[in-house]
């Protein structure tokens, strides 16, 4: 059984595209609620069914799901709450609170008026990764929850996660603004003598992107102009919490030989980088492979095609075997059966939370 | 000169980049030079083709097949390099910390470089690309769908100016069939189904591009098969053998072709590349 840190109060799920993150951050929730706690999750996208079986609905609102079904006694105190991110109002939001008692309401309308901030807050730039996260700190902030649990965006790369506090925060530092706002202030623009880089950089700009570019890209850095220091200090405060030791990182893999080359990798990486990686899970090994079927395979009554494949996963398993020792020094592994997705259900899901067993 | 590009995408997990590296060597028995290009950070093919390195630029994978790894920064910097023509003015504009982050935030940017790129043969702008075909191995759907979409919403953004004008054009090749071509790779499982069902018509209604679709790991067991297994096993694979009998007619309903792929039971890729060849016949 999988053991969380009593401590922890945010777990974060991450791994690459078709793991089965969220039906894994699902299945905490659901474990960790019967379990006593008071539990938030998550999510980005999820399926039907399991939207179907959490009670989901994409309006970014709180939802409670009901337990009952599962609830072996009537005094449980677990509660189960579930929440799909909008990232349109998550964006929105980090700006009103950010700039609150500093920016008026023109100025805020203003920027998100801006093109550049519409497609900054859009599905274009990747900023699912920095909406989530600032979702993630807000409830973690509010001291509602004992756990929050957060299932990360389907990013090409993990990293892509974690770098997201950096990333959006450069955007909002005074060194890049203060370049497009030089105009209008006689000591910026004596800085700008000064640094004769900066011309020359920004006329090679022109010359790639044009000058409507520059146009708005000056528009977005007025827009911001003196709030540039809470944002940054909320931005900080969100990568504050991705290393804080109350936090705990899951990786979710595959059983295949390049997952599981992928995740040694991206594992050695985050810990490198101080984050509390604590598990990897191996997800959806195939359990009907069990003692029975894995007799010696020439005994089986059956055609060759159930063989190859049986022989295929046998092989997949040992691979795993070989690969383990990189990964169990480092932090604990663990293996999790595939279900039939027919079945994502609440039940099935505290099943899944159950069945999460350690490799040895 | 590139004459047409080949996009590899689908849901994250299904094996676009297996789907993509059997491609690129279907195309080249053709005599046709390819290049198989992978958008990731982390190189796929480098342990999977078992090359020794894989960069920007091409790396020899068999006599008509290179492989290259994009970036969006290398494919801006190449970019960049082409137009500004100075050196010394292009490292002063790269080697900026403040252009550094500014090109890692300005929404679009990344997208519209990796487009310039796959364009630039048929568009003349950039260094000449000696190859007849482009395979790459593109984001998973919802990145992939941004992906073509960025070069229209920034020419919208910022009509006017070089960066307005290059937009427009590489637009207008995403656009072409001639041109562009989109591969989308799915297994049986409903998410993949519903999220290849989402993108086969989002590319038909926003694009006029109609996508080839690609059924993958298929078990191909039938019932009697299963008889001598345990319960357990029994009812997995059952669930499994409907599923796929379930995607197979989804998609018929939805009047969209397919090429079945079965699982290839072997961690070898170059059996694997073998079995899954023959498949692609009559892919163009």
């Amino acid at each position: 059984m999988i053991r969380i840190n009593p401590e922890t109060k945010t777990l974060i799920c991450i791994g690459t595209g078709g793991v089965g993150k969220t039906t894994m951050a699902a299945s905490f929730a659901v474990g960790l609620a019967l379990e006593g706690k008071k539990i938030l999750v998550l999510t980005i996208d999820p399926s039907m069914r399991l939207a179907q079986a959490l009670g989901l609905k994409a309006d970014g609102e709180l939802h409670r799901v009901d337990l009952s079904e599962v609830t072996e006694s009537k005094n449980t105190k677990g509660e189960l709450w579930s929440c799909v991110i909008n990232h349109q109002k998550a964006f929105e939001d980090f700006i009103r609170n950010a700039s609150k008692n500093i920016a008026n309401e023109d100025d805020i309308n203003r920027l998100l008026r801006n093109k550049l901030y519409q497609q900054l807050s859009g599905r274009l730039s990747g900023s699912q990764e920095f909406t989530s996260l600032i979702t993630l700190y807000q409830h973690v902030q509010s001291g509602q929850y004992d756990l929050v649990i957060l299932d990360t965006p389907p990013a090409q790369h993990t990293w892509n996660f974690l770098k997201a506090p950096e990333k959006i925060a450069q955007l909002f530092h005074e060194g890049i603004a203060n370049w497009f706002r030089a105009g209008d202030q006689s000591s910026s623009l004596i800085k700008k003598l000064v640094n004769i880089g900066t011309t020359q950089v920004l006329k090679a700009l022109e010359l790639l992107t044009g000058s409507e570019f520059i146009k708005e890209l000056s528009m977005f850095f007025k827009a911001i102009q003196n709030w540039q220091q809470p944002l940054e200090a909320y931005v900080l405060n969100c990568h504050r919490l991705l290393i804080s030791q109350q936090t705990e990182f899951v990786l979710v893999t595959g059983l295949d030989p390049s997952r599981l080359k992928e995740a040694d990798k991206l594992s050695k990486e985050i810990r490198t980088q101080g984050y509390k990686l604590t598990s990897l899970i191996i997800n959806r090994v195939p359990g009907w492979l069990s003692t029975q079927n894995k007799v010696e395979e020439s005994s089986l009554q059956t055609t060759d095609r159930l063989k190859n494949i049986i022989h295929y996963y046998q092989s997949l398993e040992s691979e795993l075997k070989k690969s383990i020792r990189s990964f169990s020094s480092q932090q604990k592994v663990y293996k999790c059966f595939e279900f039939s997705q027919n079945t994502e259900n609440v039940p099935q899901l505290k099943k899944n939370y159950n069945q999460i067993v350690e490799v040895i | 000169m590139v004459k047409k590009a080949h996009f590899v995408t689908g849901k994250g997990g299904v094996g676009k980049s297996l789907v993509a590296a059997v491609l690129a060597r279907h195309f080249s028995q053709k005599n046709q030079q390819i290049l198989l290009a992978e958008l990731s950070e982390f190189s796929f093919y480098k342990d999977f083709l078992n090359l020794p390195e894989i960069h920007y630029l091409p790396t020899k994978w068999t006599d008509k097949v290179d492989v290259s790894q994009w970036s969006a920064n290398d494919c801006l910097r190449e970019y960049a390099l082409h137009l500004l023509k100075i050196e010394k003015l292009y490292e002063l504009f790269f080697e900026n910390p403040v252009t550094r982050s500014l090109v890692q935030v300005a929404p679009g940017l990344q997208e519209l470089a990796i487009l310039g790129k796959v364009t630039s043969s048929p568009r003349r702008h950039g260094p000449p690309m000696n190859y007849d075909q482009l395979v790459i191995d593109a984001f998973a759907t919802g990145h992939f769908l941004s992906l073509l979409q960025a070069p229209r919403a920034m020419a919208e953004t910022i009509p006017f100016g070089p960066m307005g004008e290059q937009s427009r054009s590489i637009d207008r090749y995403i656009r072409d069939p001639q041109f562009t071509e989109v591969h989308v790779v799915s297994l049986c499982e409903d998410l993949p189904i519903t999220e290849t069902l989402e993108l086969y018509f989002g590319l038909q209604n926003n694009f006029q591009i109609r996508p080839r679709v690609y059924l993958n790991k298929l078990f191909n067991l039938t019932k009697n098969d299963l008889a001598s297994l345990d319960t357990q096993a029994q009812d997995y694979l059952s669930a499994e053998i409907e599923a796929e009998q379930r995607a197979k007619i989804t998609l018929q309903k939805n009047g969209i072709k397919f090429i079945e792929l079965p699982l290839v039971t072997s961690l070898n890729t170059e059996t694997i590349l073998t079995t899954l060849l023959p498949q692609m016949q009559g892919v163009e």
